[in-house]
């Protein structure tokens, strides 16, 4: 590998830290002398499980205080600041209250289904770390289809979430359920279509694949695909339930969604995975689209997998920055937003991808001429798209006050506008149908 | 690949698949199916898996765990009281005879394949070879199955989309909801030209 030719001497010694595969495996080497390979592959799994909860479990802690801190600085507030300092035991006093809180039960709650739920959510929230690359070979599983494991693992936490809400035997819950499942299977087209764009470019379906593409042609891919990392990083939002698209767990309109009748612990072990999951997403997003633990060279003097966490904390920020700034769409928007300007976007990159891959492989145009010519069209294209959808989108708010809902007549406010604008010269708003 | 976590893989899988395929059976209960249904899916996927077929198994949980379950899910939860009620019907003994037939069918070709072993070792890339033959041998089948599928999602919309009872006007204002703001011209909800309106709009059922 490239990346760690710097300190040869050192090079696959167990105290060489830039790549900490390098002690797992020399354990796995160690038992291999001794005993079948089926315990190596069980301690490799382990290990690698071991590893992530290592890292998952204290920075949760710390992301909640983060999480917290921020949005108060958003929104001109101290945050936590009261246990500890500077508030940074917050975290563990919550959990102690979630752990000692009475954990109650509605009594006409489908039992085994409603205890599920806590449980099983966690499955897919620590499977999809399996495929996160932290370094050249710093990956638990590097699967030849990592992407659609990404996808397929991800996919499943909707069912987990139908059953919380449905067993709970409440409207709120069955509607927050309802409503996380429409919008996830919605968000999955384009979230699948941005990830084919790379799939498509890069030529495999590795995610450390992936890395190593942008790594070999010295350009990272939110550079040449603009337009997919933002409509990645919109559907990673809405499948995270994260503020912009946080309409599954409206606290306004449907008291907490599919968690609703989950108190205590159980729904802190929900708000630990939500947590979990946006970190994750987060590194997926550093990933993909910023190369992940290549950067231009500087991974041949700093660890890997410091690279990839400064950039998923600031993917992270980004994450929590939208939260904090962006008021929630309403189901309709949301729905609207994916299936009217995500998905032909997306879709439209596909094709993109498609012809200047051919160009690049068929055509055998040079890389180097040819990245930074596409780099500019697509960034260009991605600009006249964003550009087009506000144009086309803009109308509709200010055609608003025409708009009548179940009705045949004109009513109320509209006829006031009317009224209005047929006094004064020029109408203030713009009022349909005169 | 050593033989004793191979067997055990395998023996757990089908434990898995065949459990849950039979609480589907047992269960009285639309919603507990689905998820007993999920679960025999899951143990399928993993079968995949020891068969060294990564891409299968990996399309088989994305689909069938991800989509289709979901699916199924919604047409239950869109049914009135069929969630509550599993039991026999009219058509259980036509729908006993076709699952008969699907399943000789299905034995009938398990048993006349000349299968061969699946080689050991790590796995390989298979999206490749799997979407090369899409493209090159099988090219009609595939391109069958897409105008289907099309067709399909089509038929859907049209359904979806047929007009209320409530009038033209109330199909007006949910068409308006359906396309959105930016491609309806306001004029057209205000003032219904109930004239233009086709007259059978209302008596669909």
């Amino acid at each position: 590998m490239s990346g760690l030719s710097g300190f040869s001497s050192v090079l696959g010694a167990w105290y060489d830290f830039r790549d900490l595969n390098n002690l797992q495996r020399l354990i796995t080497e160690w038992i291999a002398e001794w005993g079948p390979d089926w315990i190596a592959s069980i301690v490799t799994g382990v290990l690698g499980a071991l590893a992530v909860l290592g890292v998952i479990g204290p920075t949760l802690l710390i992301l909640i205080w983060v999480e917290r801190k921020v949005i108060a600085r958003f929104q001109q507030r101290y945050g936590p600041n009261r246990v500890g300092p500077k508030g940074l035991l917050q975290p563990v006093a919550d959990a102690v209250k979630l752990i000692l809180k009475e954990q109650l039960a509605p009594r006409s709650a489908d039992k085994l289904l409603f205890f599920l739920p806590p449980v099983l959510i966690f499955v897919p929230g620590i499977l999809i770390w399996g495929v996160l690359p932290f370094g050249p070979r710093m990956s638990v599983a590097d699967l030849n289809v990592g992407v659609l494991f990404l996808l397929a693992v991800s996919g499943t936490a909707v069912l987990v979430l139908f059953m919380a809400g449905w067993s709970s035997n409440n409207k709120y819950a069955l509607f927050g359920a309802m409503r996380a499942v429409a919008m996830s299977i919605s968000y999955e087209v384009p979230m699948v279509l941005a990830l084919l764009t790379l799939v498509v470019f890069s030529g495999t379906m590795s995610v450390n694949g992936i890395v190593e593409w942008q790594q070999q042609e010295d350009v990272i891919f939110i550079l040449l695909f603009p337009l997919s990392a933002v409509a990645f990083f919109f559907a990673a939002s809405a499948e995270l339930n994260r503020t912009p698209a946080d309409i599954s767990e409206a606290e306004s309109e449907i008291v907490a969604g599919y968690h609703t009748e989950y108190s205590g612990m159980r729904f802190g072990l929900f708000y630990a995975v939500e947590l979990g999951n946006t970190l994750v997403v987060s590194g997926f997003i550093a990933t993909f689209f910023l190369g992940g633990w290549w950067l231009w060279g500087l991974d041949q003097w700093v660890p890997s997998w410091i690279i990839l966490l400064a950039k998923t904390g600031a993917v992270y920020f980004l994450l929590i920055w939208t939260r904090g700034t962006l008021p929630r769409l309403r189901v309709d928007q949301l729905m609207g937003f994916c299936w009217k300007a995500l998905v032909p976007a997306t879709l439209l990159f596909v094709v993109v991808a498609f012809v200047e891959r051919t160009l690049l492989i068929s055509e055998g145009w040079d890389t180097t001429v040819a990245l930074p010519i596409m780099a500019v069209f697509n960034i260009a294209l991605t600009l006249g798209a964003i550009m087009l959808f506000a144009r086309v989108s803009r109308p509709a708010a200010l055609r608003r006050p025409a708009r009548i809902r179940m009705a045949g007549a004109e009513i109320g406010g509209l006829r006031a506008a009317r009224q209005i604008a047929s006094r004064t010269e020029e109408p203030q708003f713009q009022v349909g149908g005169d | 690949m050593s033989d004793f976590g191979f067997h055990l893989a395998f023996w757990a899988l089908a434990a898995m698949t065949l459990g849950g395929a039979s609480m589907i059976l047992i269960s009285r209960n639309l919603i507990h199916a689905v998820i007993w249904l999920v679960m025999s899916m899951l143990g399928i996927a993993g079968l995949y898996l020891t068969l060294s077929a990564d891409f299968i198994a990996v399309v088989q949980v994305l689909i069938y765990v991800g989509a289709i379950s979901v699916l199924m899910l919604f047409a239950i939860m869109l049914t009135p009281r069929a969630e509550r009620d599993n039991s026999q019907t009219k058509i259980s003994a036509p729908a006993g005879l076709v699952v008969l037939l699907v399943m000789i069918a299905t034995m009938w070709v398990a048993v006349d394949t000349d299968w061969g072993p699946v080689r050991d070792g790590a796995l390989t890339e298979q999206a490749r070879l799997i979407g090369e033959s899409l493209i090159k041998h099988y090219i009609l089948p595939f391109e069958i199955g897409a105008v289907l599928l099309t067709a399909a999602l089509v038929g859907a919309i049209a359904l979806a989309r047929q007009d209320d009872e409530d009038g033209p006007v109330h199909a007006a204002s949910l068409q308006a909801e359906l396309d959105g703001e930016t491609s309806i011209d306001p004029a057209d909800v205000i003032d219904p030209p109930l004239a233009s309106e086709p007259s059978d709009g209302g008596t669909t059922s």
